[in-house]
């Protein structure tokens, strides 16, 4: 019992934490493919420039509650432009072009940021400290605050998919792109806001696990590789596949993480992922035949 | 009997696309499908070339129960499709078009010697591309033709799979009453020369009543009647289903 | 040989006789064997990428693995090229068995995610497992021979060995190319769908197009610790793959010899600019988008080959 409170729990916590940042990842991949057709292998770099744009911000207002909300709205103008100045073109081209460009997009950010703010590891300072006595174990706060944070978040963000007429639109898009010429929206600028948005949220994901991680131009990477086992395994095109899929991994490598060295874990994470793709090649929900 | 579809159903979540739909086509027989938009032409269509596996029924080709094989094992069968919106190489030439699709059923195809040889299959796809009068344009890019000779093209790659049944998806959408004219005497003498048997989607009355030994209408996913083309012509349910209450 | 022009010939008529031109130091005749090499590589993905329409961004696990395989052997005092090369093959090829058919299961998106995680797994094992060295990889690697008693230990040798390496996998990509086989290739890469309604097994053309690629790479990386002498994790990296697409896109897709001028191109280029190493990262990601955006037929303006020119031109 002991074990159960003092270990496991924690953990199952953590997992869910960093789930539901894996979640925001993926849901983020999941639209923008949906929508745009594009694979954003950038995504990752969004989620590290969340990070460091709120150390530029904390270094001049020395609020992380102010970062919080400035940083992914930098991120998302970031995202904005990039899309409006190399995505746009790419279309109504094959889809091979937009997977090189987003790759190449991502070493632009990646080196990018080392360049500007060098490749040590930084530390940004959880706003909240101390610990709170739960279930018999003691939690970090800021953790307990991460729970929180992130369940509104995803709580939002529902309610979004499925209350707002913008939420169904985009919803329905990523099902069938197509529908959205026959609604007289400005599909153009659809697609810029939700790349902005979507970057928007992997920078808020970056900033807020930033505390309990340490921020390095490579942090994007790992989390990428990850975003894209969950979305593989919730079924490409699939957004509640991959916010499922997501909470799976997120609890299953905090709890591997507890018997495992890192690397262990990661091959074991890959591992089930060959193996949902034999038992079940579409993944969780995603759909019957061939993707489209 | 070439084709034998029985009691087909298929949803797509709370869409019902199919309801027990019943039919059999004769070979040699021209067997059209019509209804209103959205009556499941196309889903029927997808289930029998292997696009998609129906929830109930069964399809039988040619006496053999082809149910749920995937299209590449169909069409490998003698069974052809054409698409409804065309769907060509468009990079390459005619020419190399209609030479892909005929090397599929070449010796070679499939085993380890195709990764050097060459499949020849000249004789195969210059009588093709005369026959549609595309010989002219053989070096052209597929993508450069006009919509009539890509029409053209996609019919000519179904059929230089050497199929016993050609199903053919809307073929004259999108073109001219001169064109459409055209395409459908070329079809059925084509039909009738190499013993297709052929099934058919069309908008165009014109076409069906033209050239089909039987007619079948969909409405929302039944097939509320069957027959000639001058009993579905004055028949009082399919009169009903065009003019009153269908939408588009 | 029909497929082969003779100005192909010509070129490694030329490539053959570049070790005699004065000045030709020890360092840029393995500056040429760089060259040469990812050339090759590069060709080989191109009939992935150019040919297939498959990007792979796992193709450094397959270079890598060929590397670790040799090396493993001459660790151990194996050294016949053959030996090694046939090693390379077949652990290269059992891999490429594994990945293949998981990435080519759905569409072209999930083969550069897939072909991606796996290259991570395979890089993090070896980068974690001590056996092959760690992080360090394998260090201090004999000479490999040619026959008993034959070493290819002058960077003459060595270079006369790559050479005869692009040579065969040159053959081998224009054979294919022209092949029935290759024709497929390309009418999968126009519209999948069609070829599949045609009566083609697209999963198997695609992994056939796959394990072509990644033997002829993987055998490219089993050359290269008989010049390095040592193999190590960081030919894995993922950022090794973006060279080698770099390589293609720069030459030019679907043309063979683009990459492999692409591939030279850019191992010298590299070799200039290494010493802005702090840099070099920030210009490759920005030629791959410029060159997307605004020069797909690569840089060096080689003419796609639509469909199957070559063949009519031979005959």
């Amino acid at each position: 019992m002991d074990y159960l409170v003092a270990a496991l729990l924690p953990q199952l916590l953590h997992g869910l934490v960093f789930g539901a940042a894996l979640g925001l990842l993926a849901l983020g991949l999941t639209v923008i493919f949906g929508l745009l057709g594009v694979m954003n292998f950038a995504h990752g770099e969004l989620y590290m420039l969340g990070a460091y744009a709120g150390i530029a911000v904390i270094g001049v207002t020395h609020s992380f509650w102010v970062a919080l909300l400035i940083a992914p709205l930098l991120v998302g103008v970031v995202a904005a432009v990039t899309e409006m100045a190399t995505l746009r073109p790419l279309y109504r081209r094959e889809p091979l072009y937009g997977l090189i460009l987003t790759f190449g997009l991502a070493l632009v950010f990646r080196e990018g940021a080392r360049q500007i703010w060098g490749g040590d590891m930084r530390r940004i300072l959880p706003p909240v400290t101390g610990s709170t006595p739960l279930l018999g174990m003691t939690y970090p706060n800021y953790r307990l605050f991460l729970l929180a944070a992130s369940s509104i978040l995803l709580l939002a963000l529902w309610l979004f998919f499925t209350r707002t007429r913008a939420g169904i639109v985009v919803r329905a898009a990523v099902q069938d792109a197509q529908m959205l010429d026959g609604l007289g929206v400005n599909v153009r600028r659809v697609f810029t806001l939700t790349f902005a948005a979507s970057g928007a949220l992997a920078a808020l994901a970056g900033l807020l696990l930033a505390p309990i991680f340490t921020v390095y131009p490579q942090m994007g990477v790992e989390m990428i590789l990850l975003a894209f086992i969950v979305v593989i395994l919730g079924g490409m095109g699939s957004m509640g596949g991959s916010v499922i899929a997501a909470f799976v991994i997120g609890v299953t490598q905090s709890l591997f993480s507890l018997w495992m060295n890192p690397q262990r874990v990661a091959i074991a994470i890959f591992g089930i992922m060959i193996v949902v793709l034999v038992v079940r090649p579409r993944g969780f929900l995603g759909r019957e035949g061939v993707l489209e | 009997m070439m084709l034998e579809v029985e009691a087909v159903s298929k949803r797509f979540g709370a869409l019902a696309a199919l309801t027990r739909v019943s039919f059999a086509v004769a070979p040699g027989q021209v067997y059209s499908v019509i209804g209103p938009n959205g009556a499941g032409k196309s889903t029927l269509f997808n289930v029998v070339a292997g696009h998609h596996t129906p929830d109930t029924g069964r399809v039988r080709f040619d006496g053999e129960d082809v149910t749920g094989l995937p299209p590449e094992r169909l069409n490998r069968r003698g069974l052809a499709k054409t698409f409804q919106i065309t769907n060509v190489f468009p990079e390459i030439s005619v020419e190399d078009n209609v030479r892909v699709a005929a090397q599929s059923r070449s010796p070679e195809s499939g085993r380890l010697a195709s990764l050097w040889r060459r499949a020849e299959v000249t004789h195969l796809t210059q009588p093709l591309l005369e026959a549609f009068g595309l010989a002219g344009r053989r070096e052209a890019l597929a993508r450069d033709l006009s919509h009539g000779e890509q029409r053209y093209l996609e019919i000519c790659l179904a059929l230089a799979t050497a199929p016993k049944l050609l199903l053919l998806d809307e073929p004259t959408a999108g073109m001219t009453p001169g064109e459409t004219r055209e395409a459908t005497a070329l079809i059925r003498a084509i039909a009738l020369e190499r013993g297709l048997t052929l099934l058919l989607i069309e908008h165009d009355m014109s076409v069906v009543m033209g050239i089909s030994d039987r007619v079948a209408v969909l409405h929302f996913g039944e097939k509320i009647a069957e027959g000639t083309p001058e009993q579905i012509r004055n028949d009082p349910a399919v009169i009903d289903a065009y003019l009153g209450g269908a939408d588009d | 040989m029909r497929t082969v022009s003779w100005r192909a010939a010509v070129v490694f008529a030329l490539l053959a006789a570049l070790p005699l031109v004065p000045g030709m130091s020890k360092y840029y005749l393995l500056l040429a064997f760089d060259a040469l090499l990812f050339g090759a590589i590069a060709m080989s993905l191109d009939l992935l990428m150019g040919y297939t329409g498959l990007v792979s961004f796992g193709h450094a696990a397959f270079y890598g693995l060929g590397a670790y395989a040799t090396a493993t052997l001459l660790e151990r005092g194996v050294s016949s090229v053959w030996a090694c090369a046939g090693f390379a093959i077949v652990v290269v090829g059992l891999y490429a068995l594994v990945v293949s058919y998981f990435a080519t299961a759905r569409r072209g998106i999930y083969f550069a995610l897939l072909t991606l995680i796996f290259a991570e797994v395979v890089y993090t094992f070896f980068r974690y497992t001590q056996t092959f060295g760690g992080s360090d990889g394998i260090q201090g690697l004999p000479d490999a021979t040619l026959l008993p008693g034959v070493a290819l230990d002058t960077p003459l040798r060595k270079y006369y060995l790559v050479l005869v390496y692009l040579a065969a996998a040159y053959v081998i990509c224009r054979v294919v190319v022209a092949s029935h086989f290759g024709r497929v290739l390309v009418a999968i890469r126009e519209n999948e769908d069609r070829a599949r309604f045609l009566g083609y097994n697209v999963q198997r053309y695609k992994m056939g197009a796959c394990l072509i690629s990644a033997i002829l790479t993987g055998l490219g990386g089993g050359i290269y610790p008989m010049r390095s002498a040592f193999a190590t994790p960081d030919l894995m990296l993922w950022t090794e793959s973006g060279e080698f697409i770099i390589s293609v896109m720069i030459g030019g897709l679907g043309t063979l010899v683009g990459p492999v001028v692409g591939g030279v191109f850019f191992t010298l280029l590299r070799d200039k600019v290494s010493s802005f190493v702090d840099w070099y990262f920030i210009v490759i990601g920005l030629v791959l988008i410029v060159i997307v955006l605004f020069m797909p037929r690569g840089l060096l303006g080689f003419r796609r080959v639509l469909g199957f020119s070559q063949w009519r031109a031979n005959g």
